[in-house]
């Protein structure tokens, strides 16, 4: 009974209900919710959507460059030949490169790891796209390698992984400061931001 | 009387998971209720006060208010930190080992401080000594103790009379060791020597500053390590999914001390 989303539903709308339902964050009820959206919805507009779905589906690949969704390969990023070629900047997720992006302080090339290493969720080294930078450390001459995971316990694991991996330690190494958020407070700052927030203070 | 809507607990931070647009699922062990899964509201916002309160292995005094389904923490105060620990890969596997054994083994709503103490003394033990294999093997014989499920080391399981020294056997689903002349069918047995059987005993009686002197050779410690990593995951019921990172790590270790 509990996987039939709604018995008396026509079988196409028990359908929608059921697909929708598969979303992370969607229940049954918000699935119903949004079926009978859709249903309101003007024709062309609910056809933009499923074409959306579709077109999503056939285009988007992984660049054999920076592993990011693209679709194309190499992609726009990488095909630009503005963008400066010694300098890469590792990242874990592709939202990651648009917050980057959008700061429009680096203009080198970028990896896209699709995760962090989590050894408690069973995401391991050959899960995430490592043994696509190594590779490319390998072949090409990059001056400097931005390590940008995010500053948790398990993307600092990933930076350490990757910096104790490196094929060749010609390479100079980075990554992105820690210290306090703007708009943050001292007085609610956790000890390790603090100390090195402490440890990185820069001269006014 | 009504429970109160409020209330403080001291934990360690085991997991956290993504809930909603800026709220986290945050999975911790307290002394005083056990094992409790809670939301932190806004804290995957950079300004949110409980930013980096909340990472795994963070030892803390959490002010709490209760929820419908799931409580929700308000404040947290750090008691530890463990920042050695997280600025050490060899550290950060180990101290994920050992808290996805604590998510495991601990109970909701069900106090076990001694775990709690266990897991926070293991915690430091790593901390002191990120390259000892010691703070394991202690972990995982005390977890079966403090669980009630410690194996037997003294007598065999099978016909009760004390183990002579001699080449024993071992068998987790039978709880324990079995004399050299006991053989019963249709169970796992594995054999355990007799410097593995001192070994256990030793680690079971003794706090862990006395073990970690102790040097014994690669064979003997990797009797242990499969030893006691076999028993574990026999009562976990499954495979400890941070094991196989940490035997890479292991590997790649030894490869250096011994190159």
């Amino acid at each position: 009974m509990t996987n039939d989303p709604l018995p008396s539903a026509a079988p196409s709308l028990a359908r929608l209900i059921q697909e929708l339902n598969k979303l992370p964050g969607i229940g049954p009820k918000s699935a119903q919710r949004l079926a009978y959206y859709i249903i309101r919805l003007p024709k062309e507009e609910a056809f933009a959507l499923a074409d959306a779905v579709n077109a999503v589906k056939h285009n988007i690949i992984f660049c054999n460059g920076c592993q990011n969704l693209s679709d194309a390969t190499p992609c726009s990023i990488c095909a630009d030949p503005r963008r400066n070629q010694d300098s890469l900047c590792v990242v874990e997720d592709p939202l990651d490169v648009l917050a980057l992006e959008r700061t429009r302080c680096f203009r080198g090339l970028y990896h896209v790891l699709h995760g962090a290493i989590s050894p408690i969720n069973g995401i391991g080294p050959d899960q995430l796209k490592l043994k696509e930078l190594f590779a490319r450390l390998s072949e090409n001459d990059f001056s400097e390698m931005v390590i940008a995971t995010n500053p948790t316990l398990e993307g600092e694991a990933t930076a350490m992984y990757i910096r104790r991996h490196l094929p060749n330690n010609t390479i100079k190494v980075t990554h992105l400061a820690r210290g306090l958020p703007v708009g943050g407070s001292l007085e609610y700052t956790d000890d390790m931001t603090l100390s090195r927030a402490f440890q990185g203070r820069q001269e006014l | 009387m009504p429970a109160p809507r409020t209330y403080r607990c001291e934990g360690l931070t085991l997991r956290k998971s993504t809930l909603g647009e800026a709220d986290l699922l945050i999975t911790f062990f307290t002394k005083e209720q056990g094992k409790v899964r809670a939301v932190a509201k806004g804290a995957r916002r950079s300004t949110s006060k409980l930013v980096g309160h909340l990472e795994p292995l963070t030892q803390g005094r959490f002010s709490m208010s209760t929820g419908k389904s799931l409580d929700y923490i308000n404040q947290v105060q750090i008691i530890n930190s463990f920042s050695e620990i997280k600025s050490d890969l060899a550290g950060v596997t180990k101290g994920l080992y050992v808290a996805e054994l604590v998510d495991g083994f601990g109970a909701e709503a069900n106090a076990n401080p001694a775990l709690f103490n266990l897991a926070v003394d293991t915690l430091q033990a790593i901390q002191n000594s990120p390259e000892s294999e010691w703070p394991l093997r202690f972990f995982e014989i005390h977890l079966l103790a403090v669980s009630g499920l410690m194996p037997e080391l003294y007598q065999c399981v099978e016909c009760n009379q004390d183990l002579s020294p001699g080449e024993h056997r071992f068998s987790p689903s039978l709880g324990g060791t079995l004399c050299s002349n006991c053989l019963p069918e249709n169970t796992y047995i594995r054999p355990l020597s007799l410097p593995a059987l001192k070994v256990l005993r030793l680690i079971h009686r003794g706090p862990i500053a006395e073990l970690m002197p102790l040097n014994v050779d690669d064979h003997l410690a990797e009797e242990l390590k499969s030893l006691t990593g076999g028993i574990v995951s026999y009562w976990l019921e499954r495979e400890i999914r941070s094991k196989s990172f940490l035997d890479q790590m292991q590997r790649e270790t030894r490869g250096q001390v011994y190159t």
